[in-house]
């Protein structure tokens, strides 16, 4: 996963403006991508592929907008930069509110692109990150025994050994050697670890 | 009954006509058949009784003196005369009669005799004809068209109400006169003439049509279209010819003015578009600006390396020309559409070319629930402008004079009771300047322009509302400024903004 480079999808109908985004993200020395339709891009990209999209808003056949609703019911996490034109505010303040990263409105200096490229790109790597973090615990937990799990659940909650002992009625000696497996698959070096390995992968309320 | 023979009696009795004798103390003597039936009396009952029973009241007293004063050698009152007499039946009715007296010869006491002849059968008949008459009236009066007979010669026969109202005459002065000489206008009377003719020689029975122009007695001229008809005798000789005509002028201009004022939408609501049309625009110019922002800054960094590729940044100048030219390209689209190639600079009024746009202006208003006011001095020297563009300014300054006091308003409260308190208003005024010129103001009652605004407030997309494109402005200085005038910005009094423009006046040469 960490050998696939980041790279800046561009989607925008206007030649000009697409190839000029690509020169300039090549100048940056970014590895780019362009599209010339929303279409193209959705049935080119592979959601393992690592970067982030800078995406025209005002598109013939699907808009920016539309893309963005696809990307989402597809749980791409791909942050997305809308480029917008004079007047599109109000259609960027939607895009935002759809879970957009950012908007730019046209024309922009070079600086403030490729920052907010880059703060993408940083958050791609954070989400990517957390979303591997999060799989190997869900992993780790898989190899647990269900005595274990029990176990895990109850000191997560705070429980001392003796109390966990009493309320799966075993010995408490029982219950000390069932929580050092549990360290032991997960990893995990103190309770407080454990706790919050616990945290990442809860459901979110 | 003295005196009377009784041949004469006989003779009496067939006459239709009542007859009553009476003597010389007004006593009847003798009452026929047809008096019987006429009065309701029997002759027995009659007989001895004043004849005054006979008479109205009115008539009852004075009879005994008339009398009195004749036999006295007075001056006869009716003998000899007839006339017409109310007179009273048995049952208290009162009718009217045809009376002549004479006094019977040789009779000492005088003796006279009264002939009554029912005239109230002739009466009805009168009566019914004056009827019948007046209703054919009422039908002519009636109709909604006009109505107009001639004889051969043209002249007046006839003419129904509503001719006489479309023509605005009396009813008696227009009889007897020439249709086509007192009535059709001048320029339209060979046609008149030429149908009327056509009229009188016309053997079918199916009208003929032609439109010609009145003249009202006011000078005013009305536009009729007509049917006509000849008029036959019992031979089939045409005696003249009977007009229907309806009164068409308020229709045709109707449609004239709808027309106008379609071709006036239609070169306005390019105006009224413009916002619309602006964004497009900007939008449009944006792709092209935003390309050769990209493609510069990219090579400004491409050259910054230590080993610039230069074909890359070659081709990437190439694109910064390319879409420089297209971007020309796009303001030269702007500029025709603004400025559009077939205009015509005219002298005009300006106050006119006001009240003209006055009505679009006056939807902007109830659009905003605001009141739109027209302050014009009258008789200002004219103009030479292309008045669309000029109404388009106008409309550009209104629109933002009334978005202005909405947004403000918008900020205070949005409530119902604001609103109707506030009264949004927005007052176009003209004035003539010292210099002799004419200057057009467009004040309302809104926030007015802060001191950053007033400034940058004529920049291409500088704008203060949440939507505007900032073009609306700019492009109404630009039409300005061609009309040799400048587009200003004042605070206005007690408060708001006030834009105007100083339009050199036409010198009218005064001889």
């Amino acid at each position: 996963m960490k050998d696939l480079p980041q790279t800046v999808f561009v989607v925008d109908d206007d030649d000009a403006v697409r190839d000029s985004l690509r020169l300039l993200l090549k100048s940056a020395e970014i590895t780019c991508q362009p599209f010339a339709s929303a279409q193209d891009f959705l049935s080119a990209y592979d959601a393992a592929q690592p970067g982030c999209l800078v995406l025209d808003v005002r598109m013939p056949g699907m808009s920016g907008l539309e893309m963005q609703q696809e990307l989402n019911l597809r749980g791409a996490t791909l942050p997305v930069i809308f480029i917008t034109g004079h007047g599109d505010i109000p259609m960027a303040v939607e895009a935002m509110q759809l879970g957009a990263f950012d908007f730019l409105q046209k024309p922009f200096r070079d600086q403030e692109l490729l920052d907010r490229v880059h703060r993408a790109l940083a958050r791609d790597m954070d989400n990517r990150a957390r979303l591997r973090h999060t799989d190997r615990i869900r992993e780790r937990l898989a190899t647990l025994s269900p005595r274990e799990r029990e176990v895990l659940d109850l000191v997560t909650q705070g429980k001392a050994n003796k109390m966990v002992a009493g309320d799966l009625g075993v010995s408490q000696r029982t219950v000390e050697i069932h929580r050092a497996h549990v360290m032991q698959k997960m990893e995990a070096g103190s309770l407080a670890e454990l706790v919050r390995m616990m945290m990442a992968v809860a459901p979110r309320q | 009954m003295g005196g009377v023979s009784t041949d004469v009696l006989a003779l009496l009795e067939a006459t239709l006509d009542a007859v009553v004798i009476m003597d010389d103390r007004g006593r009847i003597s003798a009452f026929n058949r047809s008096a019987e039936e006429m009065f309701g009396y029997r002759a027995a009952d009659a007989l001895g009784r004043n004849v005054n029973m006979l008479m109205t009241s009115a008539d009852r007293g004075a009879h005994d003196d008339h009398l009195r004063r004749y036999l006295g050698g007075g001056e006869p009152h009716i003998l000899g005369k007839g006339r017409d007499v109310r007179v009273r039946h048995r049952d208290g009715s009162e009718f009217s009669v045809f009376l002549s007296v004479g006094r019977i010869p040789n009779t000492e006491p005088p003796q006279f005799v009264g002939y009554l002849h029912d005239t109230s059968l002739r009466r009805k008949a009168l009566a019914t004809l004056e009827r019948e008459r007046q209703l054919n009236r009422l039908y002519l009066d009636l109709a909604q068209v006009m109505l107009v007979a001639t004889d051969r010669a043209g002249t007046i026969q006839l003419v129904n109400q509503r001719a006489v109202r479309v023509l605005k005459l009396g009813d008696g002065d227009i009889m007897g006169r020439n249709w086509i000489d007192s009535c059709v206008a001048p320029d339209d009377r060979p046609v008149a003439r030429n149908a009327f003719r056509a009229l009188l020689m016309n053997s079918s029975d199916e009208p003929l049509t032609c439109d010609y122009h009145v003249r009202a007695s006011d000078g005013e001229d009305r536009f009729i279209t007509w049917r006509g008809v000849a008029l036959r005798d019992t031979d089939e000789v045409a005696t003249g010819v009977l007009l229907s005509g309806e009164d068409v002028t308020d229709q045709r201009r109707a449609e004239s003015e709808a027309h106008r004022a379609l071709e006036r939408m239609n070169s306005v609501s390019r105006l009224a578009t413009m916002g619309e049309m602006a964004a497009g625009i900007s939008h449009e110019l944006n792709q092209p600006l935003a390309a050769i922002a990209n493609y510069a800054q990219a090579c400004a960094r491409l050259l910054r390396l230590p080993a610039p590729d230069m074909p890359e940044i070659s081709g990437a100048l190439e694109q910064v020309s390319g879409q420089a030219l297209r971007a020309g390209e796009i303001i030269r689209r702007i500029r025709s559409l603004v400025r559009n190639e077939d205009v015509r600079r005219e002298l005009q009024d300006i106050n006119e070319l006001i009240r003209d746009v006055h009505a679009l202006l006056a939807s902007d208003a109830r659009v905003h629930d605001g009141r739109l006011e027209l302050d014009l001095t009258p008789a200002l020297p004219r103009v030479t402008v292309d008045g669309v563009q000029i109404q388009q300014v106008l409309m550009n300054l209104v629109h933002n004079a009334f978005e202005a006091q909405a947004g403000e308003l918008g900020r205070v409260e949005r409530g119902r009771e604001v609103r109707n308190g506030a009264g949004f208003e927005v007052r176009i005024a003209t004035r003539p300047t010292e210099g002799g010129d004419v200057e057009v103001s467009v004040s309302d009652l809104g926030p007015g322009l802060a001191g950053d605004a007033e400034q940058r407030i004529f920049e291409p997309f500088f704008t203060t509302k949440p939507t505007g494109t900032g073009l609306g402005l700019a492009i109404s200085r630009s039409i300005i400024k061609a009309h040799d005038a400048r587009l200003g910005y004042r605070a206005n009094q007690p408060r708001g903004a006030c834009f105007f423009f100083v339009l050199p006046a036409h010198l009218e040469t005064t001889q």
